[in-house]
């Protein structure tokens, strides 16, 4: 994290862009930007929970899809 | 038996009356009744025996009747009603006086039965009246035979007696005409009202059950619309899973399917009810969000099917993504097995993407983009190009962003080791379902606002609504958090113009803020 740069705006942007199909004002990407990773949280601690309780070890796929409806249905605006 | 009392009932008017002759009366009441009934209705208003049996033709006293006819048939009832109601010794005592004294009260008392079985005779067939009414009237009757036969025994009256005795208090509820009526509206009613019902009810408890709700399982079937809709956007979640590599696609083309190392266990449950969905889905084309919201209904009923019934719940959340044709396309060069770890892969991944859309469905406006995105961004080693529902391409997140990411917030929540590359491609997928949803969003909003652009404000409501920023976490002191340093001077310097207070900073960090701002 500390030397590289966190995360690629322009890829953000362009994503967000092509979604809305509206264009994305200069400094919006940031906050988008931390929500995707508030999402990140969500979902990676969801699925460690759910990989805890489905006896794994380590976050596998199978608990990332399980808990992917529930935290994008957290997040739906 | 019951022509037998009517001829004995017959045989014994027939002396009360003058004008009668035996034979004619014998024959008037085995044949018609009107005979019987001219000589009853005339002598009705002198004596009182022969008057009980015209009210024959009606249950109750008959339109018929005399006054006088009228007045003995009610004494002649009040006297059953006190039989019935006086204790058993009572009822013996005036039974043995009718027995010895008078055949004529006791033809009195008979008589009603006599005339309800005539009548019964005329109005039902015969051969039922036998048979429903089986024990008392026939019993009533072999006791009238007995009794007009045996009169001078008294051992066989007594046991008549007896008999009789323990016969009063029910006869004359067989025998009243308003146990008749009883019949007859058990008769008519129970068909009709509430006893067919009950019986219905009883019977076919379940099945009414069923069939009540029944249509409303076949209903979201029929339409399609809802629960099918949300299966379909659940299957994705499922079949990605490696076992169906061709149904990935039709939603999701955002990752290549790969090898099918991972997931046995979902697809036992996912799998029969993802094929129907699929094919629904494909029929569908594309969900829009007023189906994805009504599946809320939809889906109620779908725990039935799977035993995942939490995720499925959620699943009209995840709907908007939607079901594109040119993911398809896509999916097919995609079906060519591909190395799963981006970093390495990418480059062949967006060779045989850009080939592939180019060549299977020139889009005018995604060939413009794809220009413009490529000489945008150049740089970009690794892309991933999708087409959104806009026809406008766009690239995923590198997956090494993801991964540090995820594996940042793995660490936090305690799980130990590394992510492994199936689980980073689903959290991949994940967030590109993320993105997608949130361009709705913020599109909403920003449509809402009549902008054109996304702004800002748009980006905090979405986190207010999603409930990411509220009284606990305000947007900037989730920033300082979760963003570094460089990212979160982007953020402050960005918007000077809309409000000092554009968002509520947290108060430690005011014045480095004011003081970048200034410079």
């Amino acid at each position: 994290m500390p030397g590289q740069k966190l995360y690629p705006r322009a890829t953000v942007k362009k994503i967000v862009k092509a979604h809305s199909n509206c264009n994305v004002s200069k400094n919006v990407d940031v906050m988008i930007f931390l929500d995707y990773v508030l999402f990140m949280q969500t979902l990676v601690k969801e699925a460690a929970i759910e990989a805890k309780q489905g006896g794994e070890r380590g976050i596998t796929a199978r608990s990332v899809k399980k808990v992917t409806a529930d935290s994008l249905a957290k997040f739906r605006g | 038996m019951a022509r037998e009392s009517n001829r004995n009932a017959t045989a014994t008017t027939t002396p009360a009356r003058p004008n009668a002759s035996g034979s004619v009366a014998e024959r008037s009441a085995v044949t018609s009744r009107p005979s019987i009934h001219t000589p009853s209705g005339l002598s009705a208003s002198g004596r009182k025996p022969t008057g009980v049996p015209t009210p024959g033709p009606g249950p109750g006293p008959g339109p018929a009747l005399t006054p006088h006819a009228r007045a003995a048939f009610r004494t002649i009832e009040s006297r059953r009603h006190a039989a019935v109601l006086t204790p058993h010794h009572r009822a013996r005592q005036r039974r043995q006086s009718a027995m010895r004294g008078d055949v004529a009260r006791d033809r009195e008392r008979e008589t009603p039965r006599n005339v309800l079985l005539s009548l019964g005779k005329v109005l039902a067939r015969t051969t039922q009246v036998i048979t429903t009414s089986s024990s008392s009237p026939e019993e009533g009757n072999s006791r009238a035979s007995a009794n007009q036969g045996q009169r001078g025994d008294d051992e066989a009256e007594e046991d008549d007696e007896d008999d009789v005795d323990d016969e009063l208090p029910k006869r004359p509820r067989l025998s009243l005409p308003i146990d008749e009526e009883d019949e007859e509206d058990d008769a008519d009613l129970q068909p009709h009202r509430s006893a067919g019902l009950e019986d219905d009810d009883t019977n076919y408890n379940d099945l009414t059950v069923r069939s009540i709700e029944l249509p409303r399982r076949e209903q979201p079937g029929g339409t399609s619309r809802f629960s099918l809709g949300s299966m379909g956007r659940m299957s994705d979640f499922y079949l990605n899973n490696a076992n169906d590599l061709d149904d990935v696609g039709i939603d999701s083309g955002f990752f290549p399917p790969t090898v099918p190392l991972y997931d046995d266990g979902d697809n036992n449950t996912g799998d029969i009810s993802a094929y129907e969905r699929l094919d629904s889905d494909a029929a569908l084309g594309r969900r829009d969000t007023i189906g994805g919201r009504e599946s809320d209904f939809g889906i109620i009923e779908v725990p039935v099917m799977d035993v995942d019934e939490g995720t499925f719940v959620i699943a009209p959340q995840v709907q908007d993504s939607p079901t594109r044709p040119l993911p398809l396309e896509e999916e097919d060069d995609y079906e060519a097995p591909e190395p799963f770890f981006y970093p390495a892969g990418g480059d062949d991944n967006d060779d045989t993407d850009d080939d592939g859309n180019l060549d299977k469905s020139p889009d005018d406006p995604r060939g413009g983009v794809v220009a413009r995105s490529t000489a945008e961004h150049g740089q970009k080693r690794k892309r991933n190009v999708k087409v959104s529902k806009h026809g406008v391409e766009y690239p995923s997140l590198p997956p090494a962003v993801v991964k540090r990411l995820a594996q940042t917030f793995a660490k936090t929540s305690g799980v130990k080791g590394k992510i492994s590359p199936d689980a980073l491609k689903a959290i991949m997928q994940a967030s590109d379902w993320f993105f997608e949803q949130l361009g709705d969003d913020l599109q909403a909003y920003a449509k809402h606002a009549h902008r054109k652009t996304i702004d800002e404000s748009d980006v905090l409501t979405l986190m207010k609504r999603q409930r990411q920023t509220g009284s606990s976490a305000t947007p900037f002191s989730l920033a300082q958090r979760h963003l570094p340093r460089e990212l979160l001077q982007e953020l402050r310097m960005a918007p000077p113009p809309p409000a000092p207070s554009r968002r509520r900073r947290k108060p430690s960090s005011d014045e480095a803020e004011d003081a970048e701002e200034v410079t």
